[in-house]
């Protein structure tokens, strides 16, 4: 049997076992999956999450609070703002990549247990990068309503502004906002605000889960918390 | 399962070592052993006398520095990564000392984990799943998580778990470690009920002297060489002379 098994190996390299089959997971399992991971281990989440929610509200706060001034003749959105909401925003990244860099370590033994269950290196990338599009979901639309809440309340509580001018440059569409212009500033915004958020979860969760895909389940398995 | 094989397990001169700074840590050195298709064998020995290493090394968990493995006379070391997680997938069922469930899950989705990468449909899994931890005697805990499970139970879990695929060998890496004298008992008796009734192979590296009563084979490891092999006439002529 032995020798059968190496003529075969040296006929058809890795294809030596015609029993061996397909390995898989549907998209719908590894978002099942993530979704219980975010449900689950709620506290992890909201730490990775706020670091998002910060980042977006400030972004959101800012670009409105810039087209109500633009409505009442002040200076509007400034280029020196665009590098400040880089940095924010580069800072942002940062702590979801270490908030991910932790989660990554917190779950290594569950990592190896994936892989002896079958799973892929690209199933346990699939799952992060999933959990990462949720956090970047939930962390942009909290602060797009935190932003929102403080734009508001500075137009409120800005003589110069004033809640009917923050109303109505809400609606109208301020061509300085950045891939948004044309459309009503808050309705731009909310979208901007959520894609931002997650594109820049997905890039900062991408070391983390290469990481956490290239571990040798042996090792993964070894360690202990 | 289309072929049968007479041996499931098959190592060659087997060797792997860690290197640790300018020392090399000999964790197994040319170890070669044959295990039978429906055999149970335990693996004993001291505390770093290999077992857990022996396990990955079968498991396909790790490569080794030298020699082989076979699983049902397939030479693993030439399997390429897609081909790895197939083997663990669908010939292997691993079962450990921390139990290893997936926290976030229920007793259930854990079961069906392995169905899903095997590509098995839905109401099969479903089906399949209630039927292994009704087995178990879990019946009344399919929909619980890991956290709300004893011990015990979660083992029990994990059991079920490795048997999803119906695979050839079960690896359990001291599967009664974390439980107590007679929760132990239970897990040995069932592990060896269902290798009866399903012609499983069980390896099973142990401390536990309980073990030895249901193991038809004991290899006892030591520096990482087999140091003698017991099989179960032996160990039945040596309790008749005391
Ligand atoms: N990843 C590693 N790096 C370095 N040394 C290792 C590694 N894994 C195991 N070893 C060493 O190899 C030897 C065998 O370890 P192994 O874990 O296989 O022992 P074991 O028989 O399972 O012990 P235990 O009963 O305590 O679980 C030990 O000396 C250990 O320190
Ligand atoms: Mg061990």
């Amino acid at each position: 049997m032995r020798k059968f098994y190496t003529l075969l190996t040296l006929n058809l390299g890795s294809q030596m076992t015609a029993e061996i089959g397909e390995i898989r997971l549907p998209v719908s399992e590894a978002f099942y999956i993530s979704i219980q991971n975010v449900r689950r281990r709620f506290t992890r989440v909201a730490i990775t999450t706020a670091s998002v929610t910060l980042g977006i509200a400030f972004f959101v706060s800012l670009m409105m609070m810039a087209s109500f001034q633009a409505q009442t003749g002040g200076t509007g959105i400034q280029p020196y703002m665009y590098w400040l909401l880089f940095i924010s925003l580069l800072v942002c990244g940062v702590g979801i990549t270490n908030s991910m860099l932790i989660a990554v370590a917190e779950r290594y033994k569950e990592i190896g247990t994936y892989k002896c269950l079958g799973a892929l290196d690209r199933h346990i990338l699939e799952m992060f990068l999933i959990e990462a599009m949720l956090v970047g979901g939930i962390g942009g639309t909290s602060g797009y309503i935190i932003g929102l809440v403080a734009a508001i309340v500075y137009a409120f509580a800005n003589p110069a502004v004033g809640i009917t001018t923050a109303f109505s440059s809400l609606t109208q569409p301020n061509p300085a906002v950045p891939l948004a212009g044309t459309m009503p500033v808050a309705l731009g915004l909310l979208l901007l605000g959520i894609g931002i958020a997650v594109l820049l979860s997905l890039i900062a969760t991408l070391y983390p889960a290469y990481y956490a895909a290239r571990l040798n389940p042996a090792d993964a398995l070894r360690y202990e918390i | 399962m289309a072929l049968r094989y007479e041996y499931t397990v098959e190592t060659e001169d087997l060797a792997k070592y860690y290197k640790m700074g300018v020392y090399i840590v000999k964790a197994l050195d040319g170890v070669n052993l044959k295990i039978r298709r429906g055999e149970y064998v335990s693996i004993m020995g001291p505390s770093g006398a290999g077992k857990t290493t022996l396990f990955n090394m079968i498991g396909g968990l790790d490569r080794p520095t030298r020699g082989k493995v076979y699983i049902d006379e397939v030479d693993i070391s030439k399997l390429d990564a897609y081909e790895l997680a197939w083997l663990r997938a669908r010939k292997i069922g691993y079962i450990f000392q921390t139990f290893n469930l997936i926290p976030v899950l229920s007793a259930m989705e854990n079961v069906m984990l392995p169905m899903i990468f095997a590509g098995v449909r839905r109401e099969e899994r479903i089906r399949r799943a209630r039927e292994l931890l009704e087995r178990v005697g879990l019946g009344e805990r399919l929909y619980h998580r890991p956290t709300e499970l004893s011990g015990g139970q979660q083992q029990r879990v994990a059991i079920a778990r490795a048997l999803a695929n119906d695979p050839a060998i079960i690896l359990a890496d001291e599967p009664t470690g974390n439980l107590d004298l007679q929760t132990g008992l239970e897990i040995i008796n069932l592990m060896r009920q269902l290798n009866k009734e399903k012609g499983v192979t069980i390896v099973t590296a142990t401390h536990d002297l309980k073990m030895i009563d249901v193991s038809d084979r004991i290899i006892y490891l030591r520096d990482g060489k087999v140091e003698r092999i017991e099989t179960r006439a032996e160990i039945a002529v040596e309790a008749e002379e005391f």
